[in-house]
């Protein structure tokens, strides 16, 4: 018998062997920097007596929020929860915000009137050109505080609004969960009202007006059930200097919420002009051949193919939002980094007050990516 | 072969840069490591972390690094042609002049309210001279030590003057904007819940420019913050210091002192002195313009201070600096009351609580011998 050798390479030229040692040699080298860092940290943390751990969340935090029940005298962690409250509050608002408009305005860029192609244009390229931090001192400094008047001169439209420089005060629901569940019913009601409708349509080919006698159905739930909770509106009073009551959309929510809509909507602006340009054109043809008018062509047709494409990049500026309203603590707008930046200076330790920050983002983020990976996969093309 | 060279080419530029990252770091730390040993070989070999020794590793560097800041008229500002004025920038100076001779040898370094302790912490700066209050969360957590207080302050409320506000009632439910980073907003709260007054509103601002916008268009009815910082920024106020006025009560007790890290005896001692010279100097009438014929003066206590010989010998207090510190400290950059009336007295503030213990003020210091 003859013994044939395989052509194997020696170890130190074997592909195969010198693939799992080199990612095994970087995998050493990652976990050995990151523990080096963090014993370097515990050690001189020690050393000073500064504390590493999440004791400081039990101590009292010393600060009030403003727009809140939150007082100074409860501990830091219900801070921390206020804070979280309030960033996830002008991030949803802003992101919601920010669609519509940069919507718009993106399929204005391709509008065939010069007016409106032109103005939509100037706005992306100015707002998308400067930084962000720029934009919100201005629409605080010279937007915020100085468009609506002062508290002494304020504006009170109909006697049920407060427009001043320290706040917009609209009606508020008082009570809201009763009036929430007329809501829920009223919008249950317009659905099935709205079916039954169709199905009448479809079987004896009548028209189903189903959107009217929806609309019809849910105004009435609305109203009957108004009266049956008994529900009243909050509405805002201005004595002297101070007003309170309804709900108040302050100017420092307003300057971190304006700048961040606007500045997301320049580049939600782009991605959409950019993800329309990609959709076949003869699907655009083709809506025209059918006879539809633009309108249902962009509605129907193009914006819907459009959107699949839209979605990672739309999801990334969702996440660049979500944490670029850190912002709001430049114009002490109390979201978490502003809580967080507080705390620190009342004594709580840095590395683990923002070690803690950082993991809620951390958690954020991962929430946004996962909803937007599920509308990615339910929007994608099927394909057998 | 062309892979290789680019892996190796890499490999190197890696090097490269981790290499400039940590080779300042490991330098300082190899200084302070052999001079901690040196002076304390029990610790080192007991296994438990040298004690820095920040006066070593200074006298080496031949300069003070000083953490302040460049934005409070009165304590620390930039002049027209760049260089710092102020209270503190002085005492910056006289920790130099004491400890290397030289008023002149301090890098001034200006910090944000929130990366102050952070910086002392990390080896950024000596000491923190930047009207920082002394309290005890700050004394224990913050791996600090505070030295004898330069400024005895408080926390106050300033108003415009046309606003009709004449006391904290005037301010109940109302908006108060502090400069954040600091214990102003609990002060505020806590105050206000003492005093049985509906909260107010507060807002914390991180730069004073913003802060101060809002209170021209008004936004806030109260600014709140040191009663020092207060007068500063009136007399800077663009619509002219009358516009303002800084109401009577004050909230809390705010002893400026500057500040070194735990643990470090020497630099800590130093430094005290450092301070305390100056204190002694006005206590004894010595001065800037007077300094020289001082030294041939008849009072031990003034021979000893200027480490001049007394009995035939000259005091070295162990303190590891030069016998002649004082005499340095007071001939560069004058004594406690010359540094006030430079920087403090333009700004309206009388000395009040900042004057000589004989003059029933809190300013004292231990005696040189």
């Amino acid at each position: 018998m003859i013994a044939t050798r395989t052509s194997r390479p020696p170890l130190w030229r074997d592909v195969r062997v010198l693939k799992w040692a080199f990612q095994l040699a970087v995998l050493v080298a990652a976990v050995a920097l990151v523990y080096v860092l963090v014993i370097n940290v515990n050690r001189n943390s020690e050393r000073l007596n500064i504390p590493t751990d999440f004791g400081y969340l039990d101590n009292p935090s010393q600060f009030p929020i403003p727009d809140s029940d939150f007082r100074q005298t409860q501990p830091v962690r219900d801070a921390v929860g206020q804070g979280l409250i309030n960033t996830v509050r002008v991030s949803v608002a802003g992101m919601v915000l920010a669609t519509i408009l940069g919507t718009l305005v993106g399929v204005a860029r391709l509008s065939t009137n010069w007016l409106v192609r032109s103005a939509a244009t100037a706005f992306v390229e100015t707002i998308r050109n400067i930084p962000l931090l720029l934009i919100v001192i201005f629409s605080y400094g010279s937007l915020a505080i100085t468009t609506f008047p002062r508290i002494d001169e304020a504006w009170e439209p109909g006697g049920v609004a407060i427009l001043s420089n320290r706040g917009v005060y609209v009606p508020a629901l008082e009570e809201a969960p009763p009036f929430l569940g007329v809501v829920a019913v009223a919008l249950l009601a317009a659905w099935a009202v709205s079916r039954w409708r169709r199905e009448v349509a479809d079987r004896t080919g009548t028209p189903s007006h189903g959107g009217l006698l929806a609309t019809a159905t849910a105004a009435a739930v609305l109203i009957a059930g108004w009266f049956a909770v008994g529900a009243a509106f909050d509405v805002p009073v201005l004595e002297g200097r101070i007003a309170s009551g309804g709900l108040r959309i302050s100017p420092e929510l307003f300057a971190i919420g304006f700048a961040l809509v606007i500045y997301t909507a320049s580049h939600i602006a782009e991605i959409v002009r950019g993800s329309i340009q990609a959709v076949a054109s003869g699907q655009g043809e083709a809506a025209w051949a059918l006879a539809l008018s633009p309108i249902h062509r962009l509605r129907d047709v193009i914006l819907p193919q459009a959107f699949r494409i839209a979605i990672p990049p739309l999801g990334n500026q969702y996440l660049n939002l979500t944490k670029n309203s850190t912002l709001g603590a430049v114009v002490s707008y109390y979201e978490l980094a502003q809580v967080t930046s507080i705390s620190v200076g009342n004594g709580a330790p840095a590395v683990p007050a923002y070690l803690l920050t950082l993991g809620i983002f951390l958690v954020l983020s991962l929430v946004i990516s996962a909803l937007v990976n599920v509308a990615n996969r339910r929007a994608a093309v099927v394909t057998r | 072969m062309g892979r290789i060279r680019t892996f190796a080419a890499l490999g190197a530029a890696t090097a490269l840069l981790l290499g400039a990252c940590t080779g300042d770091d490991d330098d300082a730390s190899d200084t302070t490591e052999q001079a901690g040993g040196g002076t304390d070989t029990t610790a080192a070999s007991g296994g438990e972390p040298a004690a820095d020794d920040t006066l070593a590793a200074v006298q080496n560097a031949g300069v003070v690094r000083c953490g302040t800041r460049d934005d409070l008229p009165g304590f620390a500002t930039l002049d027209a042609s760049g260089e710092y004025v102020g209270f503190d920038s002085d005492f910056c100076r006289v920790i130099a002049a004491a400890v290397l001779g030289d008023a002149d040898a301090v890098e001034m370094v200006a910090l944000e309210t929130d990366d102050r302790f952070t910086a002392l912490q990390s080896g950024e700066i000596d000491v923190l001279v930047r009207n920082t209050t002394w309290t005890a969360t700050r004394d224990g957590t913050e791996g600090a030590t505070f030295l004898m207080p330069t400024f005895y302050d408080g926390q106050g409320m300033m108003v415009a003057s046309d606003s009709g506000i004449t006391d904290l009632d005037g301010l109940a439910g109302q908006v108060v904007c502090v400069a954040g980073g600091t214990t102003t907003e609990g002060n505020v709260a806590t105050e206000f819940t003492r005093l049985g007054l509906a909260a107010p509103e507060v807002l914390s601002f991180e730069s004073v420019d913003l802060l101060q916008q809002a209170f021209e268009e008004d936004r806030c009815d109260g600014w709140s913050s040191d009663r020092s910082q207060l007068t500063g920024l009136r007399s800077a106020f663009p619509a002219g210091p009358e516009a303002l006025t800084i109401l009577e009560e004050v909230f809390s007790k705010e002893p400026l002192a500057p500040a070194v890290r735990d643990g470090d005896a020497a630099w800590a001692q130093a430094v005290e002195w450092a301070i305390a010279v100056t204190i002694l100097a006005e206590e004894l009438g010595v001065d800037s313009t007077n300094v020289q014929e001082q030294l041939a003066s008849t009072d031990p206590n003034v021979g000893r201070l200027l480490g001049v010989a007394v009995d035939g010998a000259v005091l070295d207090p162990g303190l590891g600096l030069a016998p002649d510190f004082a005499l340095q400290v007071i001939t560069q950059v004058g004594n406690y009351g010359e540094i006030y009336d430079r920087n403090i007295t333009p700004l309206g503030l009388e000395r009040g609580l900042n004057d000589l213990w004989t003059n029933g003020g809190l300013i004292y210091a231990p005696p040189y011998r």
